[in-house]
């Protein structure tokens, strides 16, 4: 792995540069920015995130599984009351609900975890502290021969740093 | 620029409009906030108090399981006592977190945005305090994991029809969630504390917490879609985990507890107790840790608008109890009201209904909402008026069933006063913890409201007004 790492500290400045990026194809680019804009997202025009799956598949699995502890329990040991149900859906549906919501947002969370790619072990390259901070940053990953393309690129839209990395 | 200016000049925009004008750039929301976490003495000092009455409560416990429940005050007919009453208490102070984290960020009211963190960490410990009590309740607490259905030898499974096997899941669903919910929203600040400690062995820990995050776009985006549905689902968790705990009272036939209107009644209580519990906890903390330009008037007054709100439907609630206790026509429904507010039980009716009814509608007065002193004493006498309504409801019901011959009392011993106070040690001692370790207001999202620094003022920049959404104050 081998690029470029422009640090910006205006935020047009870095979207022009993702704008240019995509248009010349230099290489894969990474955003850094210490909190979401939505003017990355149009710059960049990355697919909606698949987090809503997990939550949808986990939901229903916590639905069907609350239902059925209560229901299998009771049929397996019988409270037997004159004229009602051994197996009541009302009051089980408490558990249908309670499942479903923590399941549901239990596999949530593991939807950001795998598709955000975190726990990280490392920083790997291309990070830098000032990005949790204030700043901008974008990493763009290329072929050797297209580094210097790259840094130019970024210079020319204001980048107030830019360093190789491998 | 002028419209902007005269918006926030405008003295009542509660909810509309986020901006924090003293807030200049995205460095300053970090080195102020991240300054909250500095080491005083003040935040010591009560820390210790904290440990000091939580341990005055363990040791009142070990006395309890040495000589057996009966030293805490319960006497037929009144079985259920302060740890129920503390219990629900508690519960209902963990309400606000979720709503103000959840609900409020699903209607993008921005006043959230700087007083959310606090207020979820409240939620987590308040949880925390209330799941001791029913353990606590039972006696023999060594016997509570007999509610949890597990695979067991005995092959024996809970009753899934009692209210108090609902409250089992209800509860711990509800602690898991605000948990994650809380440690979710931490992850992008644990990493700013990560990119920012010096302190090898603490930068390790936060480096660990915070899960390698790296700010990319990427993580963002998923973050966003994950952070919306756990809203999405906290929603309707916080709504129905109280009215799951009204689930304790309702399904029973005693007079006072059998009424439909227990669940909504319990939610709106709850909200407006916990919001009571955010007040006591967040003027404060605005005021030591100097964050007047994050946590504004605007802010609080939109919070007691919140509260006035709630007070309100809880107001109702208290009137429609009666209205329905006279209108059914149960002469021992009737009894019992009458004996609640005009009878044995009629002091701490009248506390709940002054601190809960009565001084909370001083929150009509736009001054009063915007006087901070006020609002804290206030948000004191909304905790104590939100505990006698839960004693209101829980020991009255008990003393005055359908036979006379079935009435009693209820004293509370030194026991129960002294779990109450080890209740208020052991939330207070997790939340000074919390607030020594991580951001009291939550970083990244406070940046989110700040314009960003730009080189072409008229690019993607908020500076004329129709940039702003009008809800959240962010760029277009």
């Amino acid at each position: 792995m081998r690029g470029v790492l422009g640090h910006f500290k205006e935020l047009d400045s870095a979207v022009e540069a993702i704008a240019e990026l995509r248009q010349t194809k230099l290489g894969d680019v990474t955003v850094f920015t210490p909190t979401p804009r939505h003017e990355f997202e149009h710059a960049v025009q990355p697919p909606p995130s698949p987090v809503r799956r997990y939550f949808l598949v986990g939901g229903l699995s916590g639905c069907i599984f609350g239902y059925w502890m209560a229901i299998w329990a009771s049929e397996y040991w019988p409270l037997v009351v004159g004229g009602k149900a051994i197996a009541s859906w009302i009051p089980y549906t408490i558990f249908g609900f309670e499942v479903f919501v923590l399941v549901g947002a239990l596999s949530t969370v593991a939807g950001l975890f795998i598709h955000a790619g975190i726990p990280r072990l490392t920083m790997t390259v291309g990070y830098d502290p000032r990005f949790s901070d204030g700043d901008y940053g974008i990493w763009v990953e290329c072929a050797p021969g297209q580094l210097a393309s790259a840094e130019a690129l970024l210079r020319k839209h204001g980048a107030v740093e830019v360093r190789g990395e491998r | 620029m002028a419209t902007i200016a005269n918006e926030l000049r405008r003295p009542n925009i509660a909810t509309a409009n986020v901006q924090l004008p003293s807030v200049r750039d995205y460095e300053q929301v970090t080195d102020e906030i991240v300054g909250t976490l500095r080491f005083s003495k003040g935040w010591f000092a009560a820390l210790l108090v904290a440990i000091a009455c939580m341990l005055l409560g363990a040791a009142t416990w070990l006395y309890q399981i040495r000589e057996g429940v009966g030293v805490a005050g319960y006497n037929p007919p009144v079985m259920w006592g302060i740890y129920i009453i503390t219990f629900v208490f508690w519960v209902g102070i963990g309400h606000a977190g979720t709503l103000i984290s959840a609900i409020l960020y699903l209607f993008r009211a921005g006043f959230r945005t700087t007083i959310y963190r606090c207020a979820e960490a409240m939620t987590v410990f308040a949880v925390m305090t209330a799941g001791l009590f029913p353990i606590i309740h039972i006696g023999r607490a060594w016997k509570f994991f007999w509610l949890i259905p597990y695979p067991n030898w005995r092959l024996l499974w809970p009753n899934f029809k009692s209210p108090l096997v609902w409250d089992v899941f209800a509860i711990s669903t509800y602690l898991t969630i605000s948990t994650t919910f809380l440690f979710v929203g931490l992850i992008p600040d644990i990493a700013v504390l990560r990119d920012r400690e010096k302190n090898p062995i603490r930068k390790s820990i936060y480096a660990f917490l915070s899960f390698g995050w790296r700010n990319t776009e990427r993580e963002w985006r998923h973050f966003a879609r994950a952070y919306l549905f756990l809203a999405a689902v906290s929603t309707p968790l916080v709504l129905s985990v109280h009215s799951v705990v009204s689930f304790d009272f309702a399904m029973s036939i005693t007079p006072g507890w059998h009424t439909t209107i227990f669940p909504p009644y319990f939610v709106a209580g709850a909200i407006f107790s916990g919001i009571g519990m955010v007040f006591t906890i967040l003027i404060p903390i605005r005021k030591w840790f100097r964050l007047q330009h994050y946590v504004t008037l605007n802010h609080l007054d939109a919070a007691a608008k919140l509260a006035l709100t709630t007070s309100l439907v809880v107001g109702c609630a208290y009137l429609v109890e009666f209205f329905i206790a006279w209108y059914g026509g149960v002469p021992a429904e009737q009894d019992y009201f009458w004996n609640r507010v005009f009878g044995q039980w009629w002091w701490a009716a009248w506390i709940m209904i002054t601190c809960n009814m009565i001084l909370p509608l001083s929150l009509f007065s736009q001054k009063l909402r915007r006087n901070p002193a006020w609002l804290w004493i206030l948000s004191i006498f909304i905790n104590i008026g939100m505990w006698f309504e839960r004693f209101v409801i829980v020991v009255p019901s008990l003393s005055h069933e359908f036979e006379p011959w079935m009435w009693g009392g209820y004293r509370p011993t030194w026991v129960d006063y002294f779990m109450l106070l080890g209740s208020f040690g052991w939330f207070f001692m997790w939340f000074l913890l919390f607030i020594r370790q991580f951001p009291v207001i939550a970083i990244s999202e406070t940046k989110e409201i700040v314009p960003p620094r730009v080189r072409h003022a008229h690019v993607h920049t908020p500076v004329d007004a129709e940039d702003f959404e009008p809800q959240t104050g962010r760029a277009h």
